[in-house]
């Protein structure tokens, strides 16, 4: 038997909803002079990290025991203590934290909630606090660092990131009979109406903007405008139609596993191991993944396919951001400036994050030969539209790709409907 | 009128097929839990494992402090037990056998308190938690569960005792019995089927809940184990073999708990239902 469990009689309800009232809403935009924080300063005391990596793994032990350890002997005396928060749980847990002014010291925060802590007044507007900050920005590159704009300020920057490209393998083009892995849609959708039966040119996992995005980039259309204020035009644009009309034309004739409405079926992990699909678009995670559990194959990687407008893949990963309610912000800032540095970067992209400064992209090739297929796709990369708005138009784009796909409704009526539903929510910003 | 034989062997492939359905899952986890560790879980499942090893309870109970993440779950649970029951009994025993003004509207107002889910309140109870200084703390959580959990429960067991007949109520009152004797030395005793019923959902209530843990505990050293398991789950990728080897050990103790209560529990289950 399922119950909520945690339940209070409506007698308290009442005062903790008064109580409410009188924490959440209170801090808007940032204030007038924002404090500086500059490089080098005197720093003491200690601050809390709140991030995401896996505790299974690397991740968490390189953090704990090189990263802050390295940081804490260049000064001494500071404390810098980590908390693991489930990545995917880590937006409810901010939200809360947010409203009743708990957050901690600094964030390693998905790229797709920094517009929404920022819109919440919850976060250090870095591009006037840090005088170094232009520096670091130079060094980034534009998609990761976009992900940090909401309004005119940045609110972040970019501690790690990853795109998605192309991932197949020799073997699997051999069962389906292809010389070479399709390089842009036109070769994929002619390979993929002439897969042999039982195998499919490629798959996709899901129908949201994570897995869409980049086809519609790529044949030239968009999402929104560039300041992200409305869809008209874009969404439902010619070359964002035409990108989803050739997705679901394979649908319909069969061409495209169903796994992309989240059907039954083989999903892509086990799937491009085992020849039935040739490829995937997928992340640099999947690499070590799929070598590992299946060392036989010989798994390679190719540029997102391209089209008119180029091949675009679509930004990931996270940056770091500080909070305002931190009591040392300038011990943070710099935790933040070390995060960013050059050792901090190379330690962690050894357990498989990638850096987000072009500036380091050898170095990073040179820790994992994988890697550059995934750096030199960053170069053009978009990020999903940076607004606050963007998980509830993320949800609309789904649900009305789902309707098209379905065949409800035309592949035009269905983005028109999403255009119609997206543009007030980018009103509101 | 005695059935149909054919009917028996019936009931009997019904029962099957629904045992199947149940068992599956465990059978999946605890197969996943004894092969080596991996990102991808083997399709289609496997029910039984095809390369036995037990690295993964190795590695899930001596890596991520474990062994305080059970004891922190267990004193949780069996605290959470102790005072939902305690409190929610007399509660219960004060609506079934006194009368007071206002008691239907007091035990609605209990009741609403049920219809409400959970996460819609999260916030306001997140902020009043932190204006409570219960952020963060094991008592804090025993504090909230008990308080989520006496609603249901004072549910439960007003219809029990208010099944308790009143000639044995009065008779106690001849024999001199006070309010407190008659409730400690005829109520309890009674009622004891529906305390193990309601003891053990007391204990699954704390022992699985995440949500609530999840935003109230940032102290590693103060995780439950359903956080300490979900700690195993990366962005991108999961360590499957330490989730299920984690999940068969955080399972143990309940079903302990609810092997050991079975037979109360069913009976307070059909006594909760006729009223």
């Amino acid at each position: 038997m399922k119950r909520t469990a945690v339940l209070l009689p409506a007698v308290a309800l009442a005062i903790a909803m008064g109580l409410s009232g009188c924490d959440i809403g209170g801090s808007a935009a940032p204030a007038a002079d924002v404090e500086q924080l500059a490089p080098g300063a005197d720093v003491t005391g200690s601050i809390i990290f709140w991030h995401g990596y896996g505790e299974d793994g690397a991740e968490v032990k390189t953090l704990t025991d090189v990263v802050i350890p390295a940081f804490e002997k260049l000064h001494p005396g500071v404390t810098v203590t980590p908390v693991q928060i489930p990545p995917g749980d880590m937006h409810q847990k901010l939200v809360t934290a947010a409203a009743a002014g708990s957050l901690p010291d600094i964030i390693r925060a998905d790229i797709v909630t920094v517009p929404e802590l920022a819109k919440l007044g919850t976060l250090v507007p870095l591009s006037q606090a840090m005088p170094d900050f232009q520096d670091f920005a130079d060094t980034m590159y534009p998609g990761p660092l976009e992900t940090n704009r909401y309004g005119d300020d940045y609110w972040g920057l970019p501690l790690d990131t990853n795109t998605k490209v192309v991932i197949y393998s020799e073997q699997g083009l051999e069962a389906d009979g292809l010389d070479a892995v399709p390089a842009t849609l036109d070769e994929l959708k002619d390979a993929a109406e002439n897969s042999k039966d039982g195998t499919y040119a490629f798959a996709e996992g899901g129908a949201g903007g994570w897995n869409l995005l980049p086809y519609i980039w790529s044949n030239g259309g968009d999402i929104t405008d560039p300041d992200y204020t409305t869809a008209d035009g874009y969404l439902n644009g010619p070359k964002s139609v035409e990108a989803i009309q050739m997705l679901v034309d394979l649908y319909k004739d069969g061409k495209l596993p169903g796994i992309i409405l989240g059907g039954t079926g083989t999903g892509t992990w086990d799937g491009v191991p085992s020849g039935e699909y040739v490829s995937m678009v997928d992340g640099p995670w999947a690499m070590p993944v799929l070598q590992g559990a299946h060392p036989e194959v010989d798994f390679k990687t190719a540029p997102m396919f391209s089209g008119d407008g180029g091949s675009i893949g679509v930004v990931g990963g996270e940056d770091l951001v500080l909070t305002s309610q931190s009591e040392n912000k300038p011990l943070a800032a710099e935790f933040l400036r070390y995060m960013l540095s050059k050792d901090a970067q190379l330690a962690m992209g050894e357990v498989g994050q990638l850096s987000a400064q072009s500036t380091l992209a050898d170095d990073m090739s040179n820790l994992q030969p994988y890697y550059a297929d995934f750096l030199t796709q960053l170069e053009t990369a978009k990020p999903r539209p940076v607004t606050p708005q963007w998980a509830k138009i993320d949800d609309i784009f789904a649900k009305q790709i789902q309707l098209a796909f379905q065949g409800t409704i035309s592949v035009q009526d269905a983005l028109d409907e999403a255009v119609a539903q997206i543009d007030p929510l980018l009103a509101q910003g | 009128m005695r059935a149909h034989p054919g009917w028996a062997v019936v009931r009997f492939i019904v029962v099957a097929v629904g045992a199947v359905f149940m068992i599956a899952p465990f059978l999946i986890m605890i197969s996943t839990s004894l092969e080596p560790n991996t990102s991808i879980l083997p399709s289609p499942p496997h029910f039984f494992p095809q390369e036995v090893t037990l690295d993964n309870y190795v590695r899930a109970i001596t890596e991520n402090n474990f062994g305080g993440y059970f004891l922190n779950s267990l004193f949780v649970s069996v605290a959470t037990t102790v005072a939902t029951v305690a409190i929610s009994a007399m509660t219960a025993f004060a609506f079934a056998r006194f009368d007071f003004r206002f008691k239907n509207v007091v035990f609605s107002l209990l009741l609403a308190g049920l219809m409400i889910p959970g996460i819609v309140i999260i916030v306001p109870q997140f902020i009043l938690a932190k204006n409570l200084g219960m952020v963060d703390s094991l008592w804090g959580l025993v504090f909230f569960y008990t308080a989520g959990q006496i609603a249901f429960t004072t549910f439960l067991l007003r219809a029990f005792f208010e099944r308790v007949p009143h000639e044995l109520d009065e008779a106690m009152t001849v024999d001199g019995a006070g309010i407190v004797r008659k409730f400690v030395g005829l109520y309890i005793p009674l009622a004891r089927p529906a305390l193990a019923t309601a003891a053990v959902f007391s204990f699954l209530g704390g022992w699985d809940e995440y949500v609530w843990a999840l935003t109230v505990i940032t102290d590693p050293l103060k995780r439950t184990l359903p956080l300490g398991i979900a700690a195993f789950q990366g962005a991108h990728t999961t360590a499957w073999g330490l989730v299920f080897a984690a999940s068969v050990v955080a399972v143990l103790p309940v079903v302990i708990v609810y092997v050991a209560g079975q037979k109360h529990f069913i009976a307070g289950i059909a006594a909760g239902a006729v009223k």
